[in-house]
């Protein structure tokens, strides 16, 4: 069986554009790296950098606050030469995690999860395109780019959530669960996504097998592996660093607590600056309770199409994370024309996509005024980052109300072609 | 869908509402006035309505029953009576209108009031023995929701949010206890007792109440109601009868066209009809509004000079107290500033060869040497830094000299720099101004009150020296410049001499330009100018004004010299280096022949360096973004921002108009019969999906997508968009990177190329690539994108540099307006001409065009000018030309494309 040669010049393609832009541009993954819109302080490379300098002193990496990544990303970059004399291997080994996530991407489109489920069969499903086009969206997006050339740690997080949509919709449901254990690992927030994954991988099981296994059995076991393999990857990492304590609260805590400031691309970062210190943990707690509470509600709304809920939700993620960047865009972006026939029932995508090329070029131009040219402030930067939620905003608004729409013209089967109207 | 005419309707039309006010009918507005009417009477404090008229338990016997009809029309507070109006309006209209005139009077003063307030007292007096009185209309309110929501029940029983299934007629009891919840002093009993009665009455327990239809036709019929009264509602036209389909009863999806409006007027009427018209809408609106923006932009910025629209200078930074102290730079100086003025004479004597007729005035190790061991016997720290830097094949080099007063008084965390170049920015020997600064330097030393220190820097010319100074300063200098030996603290301002003739002098100009358009801080200008004319008399001019009356038309020439300077972002001094590190700079030009000698120079100077060194903080508080009219005249970026974003708008309006108007309406002819093409399609994809749907036989007729979208075919213009955009860096590499002398004849062959690549660009998309039925979409789509690039680059760079941004988008409003001429409408040699002489218009605007009008009219060599340009691109990091060749020329040739295809 030969490769598929769509496919074969698509990921060549994507391979040789990331290793040309280094060549040619060889100081360009050292900019991106600084960019606070590529990097956060839980993916940036630079504290990798720092934490692997610790590591490979026999120093706790978590010593002097800088690194709060996973501990296991550690012994892997080790293996890897000096990214400052030699930046080719690391940038090799960041597209080729792209190239496999290209490749996850088309195992879930071609599953064909994205439009027709067990319950549920998308109206317009012949709409659709096939997966090399889907990858090549996600390859030559240049959020996509740019992350990778930053070397952000998030690409092993997306890597790991990708992996574990496409083992799910492919019937591996303990390979899926594993996955995402061991994006959970990497940087919490993947855990909210548990319960749409174990919903779709129940569905996977009950459509194919044709027998129905208790929920409630599913459900358990699977948490079960969900949460051992977790556990597993936290106790190597135990054997790893040796106070296990300091690295808990230099990774997990770092992320739920937020101590953090540095500008990023999400909303937080200017509530907490301007809060008072005293509502700090009142508003901590009900910031991560509306990011979670997404969950249950589109996990309900959206019962049968539990890959629209993951995607959806990965858009939300990507709005109102604590340290969101635009990797997490990217992931979202990726997702998303594997809903290419929900797109005639959008009505916004002009003005959201509108929305965020502004935000684009206007980010980086006004965080220029600030930190450099001196002459805007920060009201100027968090300003365009408002834009740009917006703009995720409506688009995420926009394909609900498309899921919905087609949910509806499903269920009702005289209504199709009917004006609507949301109220 | 009927059709695809109009955009989608606005969720709010005031008309609408209008019109629906208009028509409520007679019972419902009977009441509506009783409720205003018992409002206003509680506004008087002698008779208490409430007390009077409200249903409390321990109140009602014979005779007070007026009461239980009496309640619904009383509120406490005008909220109460605003929400429950709000509230009833609606579903009290609806009611009269299903069930008439006469009968919503017969239920609501008979058992509708009565009924609930009677269960109320009951419950309340006899059950909970409380007594609570209640008053207001909400019980009509959650009585109405109450039978209205056994009638969806009957019609849609179930709700469903998941697997949970909630029905329908509960509904009510769901917004009484939100209401309990969320507004205070609300009788849920009461509500609850309305809710129970509405669910009666919705099941028809409460028919018997209604009197005969006979009855009520014979009434009619005898007092003749119908034509008496106005607004009626008659026993037979109940609900479909006088009004049509009621807005409360959504018919389906049939979006009808705006209702009729009662009592129309012409004027409304045209109006209605502009709405209605896609062409206008889609076509000539989006040409008005770009239009207007662009006229509006430039009338804004010709408005800028008026007095009304600009404002004085003022000082915001208290610390810099300008002109505050007494300058002792005087007297003895002069000596020791004609002594060095002397020996650097002599030594450009010597170093001219004998019978030679003008001086050999470059600056050779000599002349260093010279600066140097002065600066030494001054007792400052001095050091050399040498440069080398290799533009359009011309290598600049040179030696930069400089000297460091430590502060006695701070810890050299920060600094000052004062420069004298050797060269002025007009290439004239600068004698005077490098002596100027020997003597301050020697002077300032003996000084003990600095706090910062202070940097003495002396290039050997405007260009480049400075910048490879400030650059190796900040550790960022490129490969053939040598790192500094010796350095201070973070710089806070910088100060630049030029004094190059040897008579007095008359006024100070100033130069504030940076790199890219970037400016000083308003207040460094602000002190000099204040510095100069407050306490040493010497006027002070800017851009090139030399006689400035104030009036408008030199206000106006001032602003517009700016703007070109700030638009073409090169450095107009040895202090325009110093911006991109966000160090505020200025250069002093002694200029003209007056009175004022170089020791009036010295104190102004002093005066400044005395003002900087009070600095608490780098300089924040003032206008970075500014237009100068008058030296003590400006405009901040509020009030001048908006024309630049005009102009950028009107692309983006237009960009968004033609994406609307590929996708909902298809063009002046095909309406209201859609082209055959898109009729095809359709009916191909309504085939396609009747075949999938399992025989459903209501779908055929319609079209599927519910807001009538055509599909719109992205990939090609976007590639195509996208391409030319990256095409730029082919043009932008060539002109920074060949050898100088080849310059005018690349700038006549890219003329060349721009006047054959459209064409063949056209050709090829139209022959090749394209199918003559998606062409009109095609052309389209590739405007909407290209303005939308556009209009996002030009917004954003606004901000960066608004006179670029301007100019650039100023030049590019043709590119609005120009399309494709359609071939139904115009004949094909009309077409021909069109096109053509479309064409010409747009090569004469042209990027290199217009750089060779631009060039004719300054009285410049395209040479010189493109050498500067590749020389700005090199060593001082301008970036004007990025602009050009990646923004204004891909939106330039896609115009002209589009103008291509007519040609075929």
């Amino acid at each position: 069986m030969g490769v598929d040669r769509r496919k074969a010049a698509v990921f060549g393609g994507a391979f040789v554009l990331r290793l040309l832009l280094l060549v040619l541009f060889p100081s360009l993954p050292d900019l991106l790296t600084g960019r606070v819109e590529v990097s956060t302080p839980v993916t940036s490379f630079k504290r990798l950098q720092e934490g692997l300098f610790l590591y490979t002193r026999n120093v706790s990496p978590y010593d002097g606050g800088v690194f709060h990544q996973a501990p296991l990303l550690l012994p892997i970059f080790s293996l890897l030469p000096s990214s400052q004399g030699f930046p080719l291997p690391t940038v090799v080994l960041y597209s080729l995690i792209d190239l496999l996530n290209a490749n996850a991407l088309i195992t879930i489109s071609e599953s064909g999860w994205a439009v027709s489920g067990r319950s549920y069969s998308a109206i317009r499903k012949h709409i659709r395109w096939d997966g090399v086009t889907i990858a090549a969206c996600f390859l030559f997006n240049p959020f996509t780019i740019a992350t990778c050339l930053g070397r952000s740690t998030a690409v092993f997080t997306s890597a790991g959530i990708l992996h574990a949509i496409s083992s799910a919709v492919t019937g591996k449901a303990f390979n899926s669960m594993l996955a995402l254990g061991f994006a959970s690992y990497l940087s919490i927030y993947p855990a909210l996504l548990f319960m749409p994954l174990m919903l779709l991988c129940y569905d996977q099981r009950a459509q194919t097998a044709q027998t129905f296994p208790s929920t409630t059995v599913f459900a358990l076991q699977h948490l079960a592996v969900f949460l051992l393999s977790i556990a597993g990857l936290l106790g190597v990492s135990a054997l790893l660093i040796g106070d296990f304590r300091a690295f808990l609260s230099a990774t997990y805590g770092f992320q739920l607590l937020v101590p953090d400031l540095t500008p990023n691309v999400g909303l937080w970062w200017y509530f907490f600056i301007e809060i008072f210190d005293s509502f700090r943990e009142f508003f901590l707690g009900v910031f991560w309770l509306h990011l979670a509470s997404y969950m249950g509600g589109l996990t309900i709304r959206l019962r049968r199409q539990p890959l629209f809920v993951l995607s959806s939700l990965l858009g939300i993620f990507a709005v109102f994370k604590p340290y969101p960047s635009i990797s997490d865009a990217s992931l979202y972006f990726a997702l998303l024309p594997l809903y290419r026939h929900l797109f005639p029932l959008m009505r916004y995508t002009f003005f959201a996509v509108s929305a965020l090329l502004y935000a684009t070029l206007l980010g980086p131009a006004f965080y220029h005024l600030w930190i450099y040219a001196g002459s805007g402030n920060a009201n100027f930067f968090y300003a365009i980052t408002l834009v740009w939620s917006l703009g995720l905003s409506i688009l995420l608004a926009d394909t609900i109300f498309a899921a919905l729409r087609d949910e509806w013209e499903y269920d009702n089967p005289d209504v199709r072609g009917k004006d609507v109207k949301q109220v | 869908m009927a059709t695809p005419a109009a955009l989608p309707p606005l969720p709010f039309n005031p008309s609408r509402v209008r019109s629906y006010v208009l028509r409520l009918p007679l019972f419902t507005r009977l009441v509506l006035l009783a409720i205003l009417v018992f409002w206003l009477l509680e506004l008087q404090t002698v008779w208490s309505v409430v007390q009077w008229g409200s249903v409390i338990p321990e109140e009602i016997n014979i005779g007070t029953m007026y009461r239980l009809n009496t309640y619904p029309f009383i509120h406490v507070g005008f909220f109460h009576a605003f929400l429950n109006l709000l509230a009833l309006t609606p579903l009290l209209e609806r009611f009269e209108a299903e069930h008439g005139t006469l009968t919503a009077v017969a239920l609501f003063f008979g058992p509708l009031s009565t009924f609930p307030a009677g269960a109320y007292v009951l419950f309340e007096k006899f059950v909970l023995h409380r007594n609570t009185a209640v008053v207001g209309a909400s019980v009509w309110v959650f009585l109405l929701l109450g039978s209205e929501a056994i009638r969806t029940f009957k019609s849609n029983p179930y709700f469903s949010l998941g697997p949970y299934k909630i029905p329908t007629w509960t509904s009510p009891l769901f917004a009484c206890g939100l209401v309990s919840i969320l507004v205070p002093n609300t009788s849920l009993l009461g509500h609850l007792c309305a809710i129970f009665v509405g669910y009666l009455f919705g099941l028809g327990f409460l028919k018997v109440f209604v009197p005969p239809e006979k009855v009520l036709r014979w009434i009619e019929g005898k007092l003749n109601l119908l034509g008496r009264l106005p607004h009626y509602v008659s026993v037979d036209q109940k609900t479909y009868g006088r009004y049509g389909v009621l807005p409360t009863t959504t018919a389906g999806g049939e979006r009808a066209t705006p209702m009729s409006y009662l009592g129309s007027s012409q004027r409304l009427a045209a109006i209605r009809n502009l709405r209605t018209n896609p062409h206008f809408l889609f076509v000539h609106l989006p040409r008005i509004l770009s239009l207007v923006c662009i006229i509006a932009g430039v009338v804004w910025l010709l408005l800028l000079p008026l007095n009304d629209y600009s404002r004085q200078t003022y000082i915001s930074e208290n610390a810099l107290l300008p002109g505050q102290v007494h300058a002792y730079f005087s007297g003895s100086e002069q000596h020791i500033f004609r002594g060095y003025k002397k020996e650097l004479e002599a030594i450009l004597e010597g170093q001219t060869p004998s019978g030679q007729e003008s001086r050999n005035e470059e600056y050779t190790p000599a002349v260093s040497e010279k600066i140097q061991s002065v600066l030494r016997a001054a007792g400052l720290k001095v050091a050399t830094q040498k440069y080398e830097y290799t533009s359009s094949g011309i290598t600049h080099q040179g030696q930069n000299v400089y000297a460091i007063i430590q502060a006695p008084r701070g810890d050299a965390t920060e600094a000052i720099v004062l420069v004298a170049a050797w060269k002025t920015v007009d290439d004239d020997l600068n004698l005077n101004g490098v002596s100027l600064a020997l003597t301050l330097a020697g002077y300032f030393k003996r000084w003990s009150l600095w706090s910062k220190d202070i940097i003495f820097l002396f290039p050997p010319d405007s260009k480049t020296g400075t910048q490879a100074w400030i650059d190796a300063y900040h550790d960022m200098q490129p490969a053939f410049v040598q790192p500094l030996p010796l350095k201070s603290g973070a710089l806070q301002g910088g100060l630049v001499i030029e004094y190059s003739f040897d008579h007095r002098f008359e006024s100070l100009h100033i130069l504030y330009d940076g790199v890219n358009g970037q400016l000083p801080n308003l207040d460094l200008f602000n002190t000099a100018v204040s510095i100069a004319g407050g306490q040493m008399g010497i006027g002070s001019n800017l851009q090139e004004m030399w006689d400035h009356n104030d009036s408008y038309e030199m206000r106006l020439q001032t602003i517009m010299r700016g703007m070109v300077k700030q638009g073409f972002g090169y450095a107009t001094g040895p202090h325009s280096s110093f911006m991109p590190y966000h160090i505020d700079a200025i250069t002093l030009q002694a200029k003209g022949d007056g009175w004022q000698d170089e020791m009036a120079l010295g104190r102004t100077i002093e005066g400044l360096c005395r003002s900087l060194n009070n600095l608490l903080e780098h300089l924040h508080q003032s206008f970075f973004f500014y237009l100068l009219m008058q030296a003590n005249r400006f405009v901040s970026i509020g009030t001048y921002l908006p024309s630049a974003m005009l102009i950028a708008g009107n692309f983006t309006i237009m960009a968004i108009a033609l994406w609307l108007r590929t996708g909902y309406y298809t063009g002046s002819k095909q309406n209201p019969a859609r082209p055959p093409a898109n009729a095809e399609e359709t009916s191909l994809r309504a085939a396609a999906l009747t075949e999938k749907l399992d025989a459903n036989t209501a779908q055929s007729a319609v079209t599927p997508d519910s807001n009538s979208v055509i599909e719109r075919k992205l990939a090609l213009p976007l590639t195509l968009v996208v391409g030319l955009h990256l095409l730029g860096l082919v043009p932008l590499y060539i002109f920074n990177n060949i050898n100088h002398q080849y310059y005018s004849t690349a700038t006549y062959a890219s003329i060349g190329v721009n006047a054959i690549l459209p064409i063949v660009l056209a050709a090829s998309l139209t022959r090749g690539l394209t199918t003559p039925r998606d062409q009109p979409q095609l052309s389209l789509l590739i405007k909407s994108f290209s303005l939308l690039v556009l209009g996002l680059f030009l917004s954003t760079l606004a901000t960066l540099n608004f006179s670029l941004s301007f100019m650039v988008g100023l030049l590019c409003t043709p590119l609005s307006f120009v399309n494709r001429i359609d071939p139904h409408t115009t004949s094909r040699p009309i077409r021909t001409v069109l096109s053509v002489l479309g064409l010409v218009f747009l090569n004469v605007l042209s990027p290199p065009v217009v750089l060779l009008v631009a060039c004719s009219y300054f009285g410049t060599d395209v040479q010189t000018v493109l050498t500067q340009a590749a020389f700005g691109w090199d060593v001082w990091g301008m970036w004007t030309q990025v602009v050009v060749w990646c923004v204004w020329w891909p939106a330039w040739v896609t115009g002209c494309a589009l103008l291509g295809f007519s040609l075929f």
